[in-house]
């Protein structure tokens, strides 16, 4: 993926008139600045999921994805831990039925195993601009607020600030047997956020809550771009 | 630490260049300056407050008194107009109606001057299209060759050079590090009469009001390479532009404190918006995030800003972690402790022959050799005093001292010894043998000086309190009112020079 697909995808929303971008989408775009995503195959129909649980393997995650619907768990439009291809079925089922009348397809995604839940995001500031966050992930992200944010562009020494900064920063260290973050791969991540916020006039916010620490690595599992 | 080489966007350079064009020494430090507008008819408007006030401080260069009227005024000719003033001008401060401040800038302009002061007001802060248009003359006329301060602002003080704030005529001539630049007028004279007792001595103080041409981005700059300051203290609301502004911050943070107090600081407020990220962004914490992000320090009020400056000036700049503390009372060592803690600084066990040491010189039932020292009494003399903050510096995970006496007590005991209150507690020999102890131990002392008694009935302890504080500050040691506002203060220079985390 270049920068330009990237572009390509947000005119492509925009010509419809849409505001956000589909999880897919927003991964792709994400992707096209070398941030790490899930593998994910995105399926419209029945006979497309058997080839896609292949790809990814199980035990595995499925979602609906569509541009309207931008607070899924909410709306019961996830299947966690999918584990054979007869659960993998009933689930496209139920969920092509959840969303509706909604366009869109069903996620199949790699599931993320990790504890620990960061968030990252863009907003654009009246008199800053661009403005990256970093914090604590998951549901905790409105309960705690436990979150730091800096003025795009990012330089490496802002994106390392910001992991020290917030209250929970032990997180990011090697606690109960887990490894220490990859810090250098979270503030590429950040920067990169940065850039996007730079690059793309038309992005106006950003949330990719959770980025799951898989081990050392980081990875967003779910992404929502919104749009001017 | 960064420093203007990290500059990417070129805005430093813009705005240096802009810079080198400004005569800011002629601007802070005039030989001639008008004052346009003065009454003649003995009305005491604006401009004569604002000559009476130059003189009251002992300005010692020519003031040209100007009006159409022409006359005479305090001892001085006043004359028709700008251009009728014989030779050149540095400085004119113009305080005519709004209506009329076009013609006389314009004026100065072709006199030569490097800068104005336009204290009238009736311009952009009006909201109307009139008012609107009058500053954006002004901004193209100062596009022309002269520098202008305001309109709707009081001016400049500067210690050294004897200019002053419309109205202030009995701000203190002495000069020292500190640096105060605000939007409001009001701020910044409150400002620089809370230093006259604090204990700062400024170097330039600027109120630009309406920022019609020099405002917070460029004066940034301009103090951050100013060598006269050492500490820069700003009051914002808002900025012309985020960017720039930023930029100007790390230039000026990468040489120098600089303490940001942001007033008008909300939540998200009403915005429409659909990330969680958006929602969490509102404009406090984004502020919030830009001053950490400069490398400033950010406060939270005045009496913040006032003594992280103080601390700032007094303190040599570099991290402490490990502070001592010693003084009456317990529950005060108690309260330390937890401030400590609160701002990222330790009160660590002394080590054990400097524990014995002082444990050694205290008195015996009720004292405490351990660091917090409780010297069970409110106060002690002077010579025990400084043998114990000798005793205590030498521990090395000691990098600064804090003294807490309670001399409120010490009322009652002069009247039951039949001495003056200075006889039964001389502050003077106090704060002598304290700065002996700094300079040999080369680790500062901060004295916190709480006063309870502050009613009309204990104005004589009012008095002693003002002189004590003056005696210790006279000497370099910086005093706080409280053991939480000194912490905080202390933590403030920690983090500064330690780069100890968020603070």
């Amino acid at each position: 993926m270049s920068r330009e697909s990237a572009g390509e995808i947000i005119a492509r929303a925009r010509g419809e008139g849409r505001k956000t971008l589909s999880e897919y989408e927003a991964k792709r775009v994400l992707e096209a600045y070398g941030i790490p995503v899930t593998r994910e195959v995105l399926v419209h129909d029945e006979a497309e999921v058997p080839p896609a649980t292949a790809k990814i393997g199980y035990p595995l995650v499925m979602k609906g994805c569509s541009a309207d619907v931008a607070h899924k768990t909410e709306k019961g439009l996830i299947r966690v831990d999918v584990r054979t291809k007869m659960e993998a079925l009933a689930a496209f089922r139920e969920i092509k039925r959840d969303l509706g009348g909604h366009k869109g397809g069903v996620l199949v995604q790699e599931m993320i195993r990790g504890r620990r839940e960061l968030v990252m995001g863009l907003t654009r500031d009246g008199q800053f601009g661009p403005c990256v966050m970093f914090g604590l992930g998951g549901i905790f992200t409105e309960i705690l607020r436990d979150i730091v944010f800096r003025k795009a562009p990012l330089d490496r020494a802002d994106a390392m600030a910001m992991m020290g900064e917030i209250r929970a920063r032990a997180i990011l260290d090697a606690v109960r047997g887990m490894e220490a973050a990859d810090r250098e791969r979270l503030a590429d991540m950040l920067i990169q956020l940065g850039r996007i916020g730079i690059d793309l006039d038309s992005v106006a916010e950003i949330d990719l809550n959770p980025v799951i620490l898989s081990g050392k690595d980081p990875v967003v599992v779910d992404a929502l771009i919104v749009l001017s | 630490m960064k420093t203007d080489h990290d500059d990417p966007s070129g805005v430093a350079q813009r705005a240096e260049a802009r810079s080198l064009g400004t005569d800011y020494e002629r601007m802070f430090h005039p030989k001639r300056v008008a004052i346009a507008g003065v009454s003649p008819g003995g009305g005491v408007g604006y401009g004569t407050r604002y000559l009476l006030a130059l003189q009251g401080m002992g300005f010692g260069g020519e003031i040209f008194p100007v009006n159409p009227k022409g006359g005479e005024i305090a001892g001085l000719k006043i004359y028709r107009s700008v251009d009728e003033i014989p030779g050149g001008l540095d400085l004119v401060v113009i305080a005519v109606v709004a209506e009329a401040v076009k013609p006389v800038l314009e004026a100065a302009r072709q006199k030569g001057a490097a800068g104005a002061v336009v204290i009238t007001s009736g311009f952009r802060e009006l909201g109307t299209p009139e008012g609107i248009a009058r500053e954006e003359e002004v901004r193209r006329i100062a596009g022309t060759g002269i520098r202008v301060i305001g309109p709707n602002c009081f001016g400049i003080y500067c210690p050294q050079s004897g200019l002053t704030f419309f109205p202030n005529p009995d701000l203190s001539r002495e000069s020292g590090p500190v640096a105060f630049l605000s939007q409001s007028g009001g701020m910044a004279s409150d400002f620089a009469m809370t230093g006259m007792w604090m204990g700062l001595r400024f170097s330039k103080v600027v109120s630009f009001g309406n920022g019609a041409d020099l405002r917070e981005t460029e004066l940034l700059r301009y103090l951050g390479d100013d060598p006269e300051t050492g500490v820069i203290a700003m009051y914002v609301e808002g900025v012309r532009d985020g960017e720039e502004f930023l930029d100007a911050l790390k230039y000026a943070s990468a040489r120098k404190p600089v303490v940001i107090l942001k007033g008008g600081l909300s939540s998200a407020g009403g915005r429409a918006v659909v990330s969680h990220t958006a929602s969490l962004g509102g404009s406090r914490v984004i502020w919030e995030s830009v001053i950490r992000q400069a490398g400033a320090v950010r406060v939270r009020d005045t009496q913040e800003m006032a003594q992280a400056c103080l601390a700032f000036s007094l303190l040599p700049g570099r991290a402490y972690r490990g502070l001592s503390v010693a003084g009456g009372g317990g529950a005060l060592g108690i309260a330390a402790c937890d401030a400590a803690e609160a701002c990222g600084l330790e009160i660590p066990p002394f080590k054990e022959e400097v524990r014995r040491q002082v444990e050694a010189m205290l008195p015996g039932s009720g004292a405490s050799g351990v660091n917090p020292v409780d010297v069970a009494n409110p106060f002690m003399p002077p010579e025990p005093l400084e043998r114990i903050f000798s005793a205590t510096a030498r521990d090395e995970r000691i990098d600064l001292q804090l003294m807490i006496l309670l001399l409120h007590h010490i009322k009652a005991f002069a009247q039951d010894m039949g001495k003056t209150m200075e006889e039964a507690f001389s502050y003077r020999e106090l704060a002598d043998r304290m700065q002996g102890v700094v300079r040999r131990t080369g680790k500062p002392i901060v004295y916190v000086l709480p006063n309870p008694r502050r009613g009309v009935t204990d104005l004589d302890m009012v008095e002693y309190h003002a002189k004590a504080r003056q005696a210790f500050l006279e000497r370099g040691i910086p005093v706080f009112d409280e053991i939480g506002e000194a912490m905080r203060a202390i933590g403030h220079v920690h983090h500064r020079y330690g780069r100890g985390g968020a603070s």
